[in-house]
């Protein structure tokens, strides 16, 4: 009996073969049962995003036989030929397969390393694993533990804090610049789908003055009425500019609508109260040399994407202390499952031991009378126990390590024979 | 005492784990401050009456002032540029000789003078690190590549705010001081006064202040240009307070 997982990801598939064996959400609790009878699991649990396809399951067969009753499931659900998903599949055995599971949970094996959103889909596919009933007490003690070490890791390392997208690195170069964006105004100057789609980013983080202009009035009169703004004549643009915090600019103009010189009288007459440029446009429309004024801030689309390179790098080095982190906790599972299974196996040990000793008393027991009979069952389960403690004593060794602790716990179970499942 | 002070101050600036850390510096800040009542009844009257106290009455001051800012702001990398000066002030503390002011030190005139000074002069410390953290960040936002104090710091606004903020109060409390200090003079002390070193370089050290203040709320002046200057006002303070000392003089701190 063992612990295993199969599967695979975004870093050993591509997106044809993921989506040949992704498991909607409504299938999910058909799918669970057909693999608990069908692969001869003891428990079991499908994790399935856009991005990855894992079974986690506990079954009574030795390893390689979960594995492959697993692989077969999956051929047969998904009515596929072996040796189609040979090459993207992975599998991993007992304490590699907690760790991936730990690192799964902890985003650290995301596409996007520290996103949020892979610890809310194995939760779901916890519950759905909880709704089938094909989870029991070894899922059910692992799954919660790689919640807990998925919080861990992101509230002791900085791995999910960084924005890693346009619209989220806007908000976090604001922030940066102005502060708490509540009671802070904006400007759109043009009227496109991604000068909207900005808006409503900057709009959803609690900006209250929203101001719209466009050369043609008819469509900034859309965007406005979406973000209960305003609109401005384009003619009034320099004036809005004396007091706005942010400007976001996506024309279709080729040339700079927003000019070093005029830009430096406006900072001015700002008292170099800062101001936020976003220019998302190709060919861009503010003079990028503008940056070099006092207390203005000026980022294109591609100085947006250098913050978000530098961004990621920043969660590859948080990661590092992540994976520190993921170690320690599955050596912490590890040894406390270990402690909890050398302590079931020890009730176990006594009892057999006891058993062996008082074999031949109770063959014998119309031959002796009720007193004597008393007398040496009291004797002989006493010299069990004396013989059970050391032993005991052995198996339940807090040093011990759980790898070695295993071998020692197999030994056991061979030599007294205590082969039902603990 | 004092050492112990510094000792946690010095492990919360390399401490990784900032709330033991914080938690170790907030010890040693009530641990200083008992010390500062205990000594004070003690000796029935403020602890601040040599260089030695001074220097320990500076640390405690600027302890506050970080106390304050934390509370207040957050900003965790300030802890990192203001808790070194309070182990090198307490060092000194320790290092250095020194007899107390001639004159009455009976009356209250000479407290409220030197401890609304050295509040000032924290803050202002205080307000130079605010304009020196508010360039590195505006550095990163400018280059455009952020590296670490883009992340460990936070807005520029905040920034510019606890400047102005520090500034505004050091101010006052500067001005407080100086008056309190002439009316003491006037009663207590020697004639003459008016010529000392340190009277003239605290003069200087206010006009910077005035300026800076003009530039920061009139032209609304930010950024690279003010920090320079705040800074050439704690080098200024730094000058009134220990250069004045070995100018000689009628200070003796």
């Amino acid at each position: 009996m063992d612990l295993v997982l199969v599967g695979l990801s975004h870093k050993t598939a591509p997106v044809e073969i993921r989506e040949r064996v992704a498991f909607p959400e409504e299938h999910l609790q058909v799918a669970l049962r057909r693999l608990q009878t069908e692969a001869e699991l003891s428990e079991g649990m499908i994790v399935s995003t856009c991005n990855r396809v894992e079974i986690l399951a506990h079954g009574q067969n030795i390893r390689s036989k979960i594995v492959q009753s697993i692989k077969a499931f999956l051929y047969s659900y998904h009515a596929l030929r072996p040796p189609f998903l040979e090459d993207y599949l992975y599998s991993h055995l007992h304490q590699d397969a907690i760790s991936h599971f730990f690192r799964v949970a902890s985003s650290l094996d995301s596409m996007v390393i520290g996103e949020p959103q892979i610890l809310s889909q194995v939760k779901q596919s916890y519950t759905s694993a909880c709704r089938a009933g094909s989870v029991g007490k070894h899922l059910n003690n692992l799954i919660p533990r790689a919640f807990f070490v998925a919080k861990k890791v992101r509230t002791e390392t900085r791995i999910g804090q960084s924005a890693v997208s346009i619209g989220s690195v806007s908000i976090e170069l604001a922030r940066k610049i102005l502060g708490d964006l509540n009671n802070k105004s904006i400007i759109l100057i043009g009227a496109g789908k991604i000068s909207s789609l900005a808006a409503k980013n900057l709009a959803d983080e609690g900006i209250q003055e929203f101001y719209v202009t466009n050369r043609n009035p008819e469509r900034s009169k859309k965007i406005a009425v979406e973000f209960s703004g305003q609109v401005v004549p384009f003619e009034d643009l320099q004036t809005y500019l004396l007091h706005v915090d942010i400007a976001v600019v996506s024309t279709s103009s080729n040339f700079f609508i927003l000019k070093k010189t005029d830009i430096e009288k406006i900072i001015k007459k700002r008292k170099y109260k800062p101001l936020f440029i976003i220019d998302i446009s190709v060919p861009r429309n503010v003079d990028p040399s503008i940056n070099e004024l006092e207390s203005v801030f000026v980022y294109d689309i591609d100085d947006l994407q250098s913050v978000i390179t530098a961004n990621l790098q920043q969660r590859h080095q948080e990661a590092k202390i992540a994976e520190e982190i993921v170690i320690e906790e599955v050596s912490n599972y590890r040894k406390q499952m270990s402690t909890k299974s050398a302590g079931a196996l020890a009730s176990n040990l006594r009892s057999r031991i006891e058993e062996i000793c008082l074999e031949d008393l109770r063959a014998r027991r119309s031959q002796l009378t009720d007193t004597e009979y008393a007398q040496t069952e009291k004797l002989l389960k006493k010299a069990a126990h004396k013989i059970a403690h050391p032993l005991v004593v052995h198996l339940k060794n807090p040093d011990e390590n759980p790898t070695r602790r295993l071998r020692t716990m197999d030994m056991f179970k061979k030599i007294f024979k205590l082969d039902k499942e603990l | 005492m004092g050492l112990f002070h510094s000792v946690a101050a010095f492990v919360s600036k390399k401490e990784l784990f900032y709330k033991v850390a914080f938690a170790s510096f907030g010890i040693g800040f009530f641990l200083h401050s008992s010390f500062l009542v205990y000594r004070g009844l003690e000796i029935s009257h403020l602890p601040l009456t040599d260089l030695k106290e001074a220097l320990a009455f500076f640390a405690w001051a600027v302890s506050l002032c970080f106390f304050i800012s934390y509370i207040r702001y957050r900003i965790i990398p300030l802890g990192l540029f203001l808790l070194p000066l309070v182990v090198v002030l307490m060092l000194g503390t320790i290092f250095i000789k020194s007899s107390p002011v001639s004159g009455n030190l009976g009356s209250s005139w000479i407290y409220l003078h030197t401890i609304c000074l050295f509040l000032a002069y924290a803050m202002f410390f205080v307000t130079s690190i605010a304009g020196v953290l508010y360039l590195f960040q505006e550095h990163e936002l400018k280059a455009k590549k952020p590296k670490m104090f883009y992340y460990w710091l936070p807005s520029l606004v905040l920034l510019d705010d606890l400047f102005y903020k520090f500034l505004i109060s050091g101010f006052s409390f500067m001005t407080l001081g100086i008056l309190a200090g002439i009316i003491w003079a006037e009663q207590d002390w020697v004639q003459g006064w008016q010529g000392d070193p340190k009277v003239i370089a605290t003069m200087v050290t206010w006009g910077i202040y005035l300026l800076l203040i003009y530039l920061r709320l009139i032209a609304g002046w930010r950024g690279k240009r003010v920090a320079i200057i705040s800074m050439a006002g704690f080098l200024s303070v730094l000058f009134t307070f220990l250069g004045a000392h070995y100018l000689g003089g009628l200070h003796t701190f």
